[in-house]
């Protein structure tokens, strides 16, 4: 590609505010993980700035985290498509997963 | 192997599952599903339009076709495990077996049945009648009659047992008192094979 | 490279189909997917049959991903696998997975165009080791 050179020391990180009804649940969860491998950076998901980071490409450990509404979502991505990424997932989030809120459950 | 004598095997097998349809439905009423006979019995009989044809085949072919049918036909958890018993004979056997050859390709078989069903003798299935046949089998004197007894032996030891493997097992201690349908259709089975071989 | 194909084989049609639904509406249409469930009379049950034409209609290059059920679930569909043309067997996997949740999490990895092994991997994730 033609993006600029990146330090690889150096991740993109980012954060969202997660605002949908039923936070980081399963259909989000896969939303999530489906948008993160169309990138090929190295990308990590955590619900602490500290930390544990998970794989945001793994569909069963992004699952797991079952982050509810009000959670802040922070990424982490190095390589070379690593601030378009950070930039479409924080759109995810916002979007809220593009899911119709209310009382689903998915 | 003489036309003439496939096509017996292939339509006296038919016969004897036929025969004994309502019986294998009653015994699987007991501890399965209550369709081991009726399964069976259209499996077979689903042979019988093609016996000649099957027969003209040379023997491996045949029994590769059989065991095709049976799976389709049969259904179930039977027809898998009886077609595999007879695609695996067909892999092993020759166009004119001798009994060494017969029985290795059985033994063979009964190894590719084992892994299908992910069972072991003494579990309460088919196995627990073929095992016993293959250990009766004395292939310097041929077939010989006691297979047939063997067989039927070997099914009737079954009903103290506890089944451990298909839907038998979700019984537990309440399958104990019942004769194994699938022991117990292996053992018509080789009763009337045998019985072409000098018995 | 086409992406992975995803097969249900469940003993019922209604889990089999309700699992297919889950796929479609959480992961989309990316991937192809094929579902059977029921013997052929309509039981409960698997039939190898059925479970070959499943297998044919989620086909792709990729490989397919079978979920399956309880006992005879498995031991049909390996029997399916073996009955299907050579060439093709050995791009036929059997996740040992939860069916719903596998089914999800392997199509899941492979709408991202993941390869067979790593899709079987994921879903495999899902069981206590």
């Amino acid at each position: 590609m033609n993006a600029p050179p990146l330090s690889k020391t150096s991740p993109v990180t980012g954060s969202a505010l997660l605002t949908n009804a039923v936070g980081l649940h399963a259909r989000p969860s896969v939303k999530l993980t489906q948008l993160a491998k169309t990138f090929s950076s190295v990308i990590s998901v955590a619900t602490d700035a500290a930390g544990p980071w998970i794989d945001a490409k793994s569909p069963v450990k992004i699952m797991r985290v079952k982050a509810s509404k009000g959670t802040t979502i922070y990424f982490e991505a190095s390589g070379d498509d690593a601030t378009l990424a950070i930039a479409a997932l924080i759109d995810l989030v916002e979007r809220r997963f593009d899911e119709s809120d209310g009382d689903d459950h998915g | 192997m003489d036309v003439a004598l496939k096509k017996a095997l292939i339509e006296d097998c038919a016969k004897v599952i036929a025969e004994h349809a309502d019986e294998l439905t009653s015994l699987d009423r007991a501890i399965g599903d209550g369709d081991h006979g009726l399964n069976m019995k259209r499996g077979f009989e689903s042979l019988l339009p093609d016996a000649g044809s099957l027969a003209s085949r040379p023997l491996p072919d045949m029994l590769k076709a059989i065991g095709t049918q049976l799976v389709m036909k049969v259904g179930g958890a039977s027809g898998p495990l009886y077609g595999t018993l007879f695609l695996s004979l067909a892999k092993e056997i020759s166009g004119s077996p001798n009994s060494e050859n017969a029985r290795t390709a059985f033994a063979s078989a009964i190894e590719a049945v084992k892994a299908r069903g992910k069972s072991e003798v003494g579990q309460k299935t088919m196995l627990d009648v073929l095992a016993p046949v293959l250990a009766a089998w004395d292939h310097r004197a041929g077939i010989a009659s006691h297979l047939s007894e063997t067989a039927r032996q070997a099914a009737e030891a079954t009903i103290p047992m506890k089944a451990i493997r298909g839907r038998a097992s979700f019984l537990g201690d309440r399958s104990i008192g019942h004769m194994d349908p699938g022991a117990r259709s292996s053992s018509l089975l080789i009763a009337t094979i045998a019985k072409h071989f000098g018995a | 490279m086409a992406n992975v194909g995803i097969v249900i084989v469940s003993h019922s049609e209604k889990v089999a189909e309700g699992a297919a639904d889950m796929v479609r509406q959480m992961v989309g249409d990316a991937v192809p997917l094929a579902y059977t469930g029921g013997n052929s009379e309509g039981g409960l049950g698997t039939d190898v049959a059925r479970i070959m034409d499943a297998i044919d209609r989620a086909w792709s290059e990729a490989g397919v991903a079978v979920l399956v059920d309880l006992g005879g679930a498995e031991t049909n569909t390996e029997m399916a696998i073996e009955m299907i043309d050579e060439t093709k067997q050995q791009r036929i996997v059997i996740c040992n997975a939860p069916i719903v949740e596998g089914a999800v999490i392997a199509a899941t990895e492979a709408s991202g165009g993941s390869p067979l092994d790593i899709v079987k991997q994921t879903a495999e994730e899902l069981s206590p080791q």
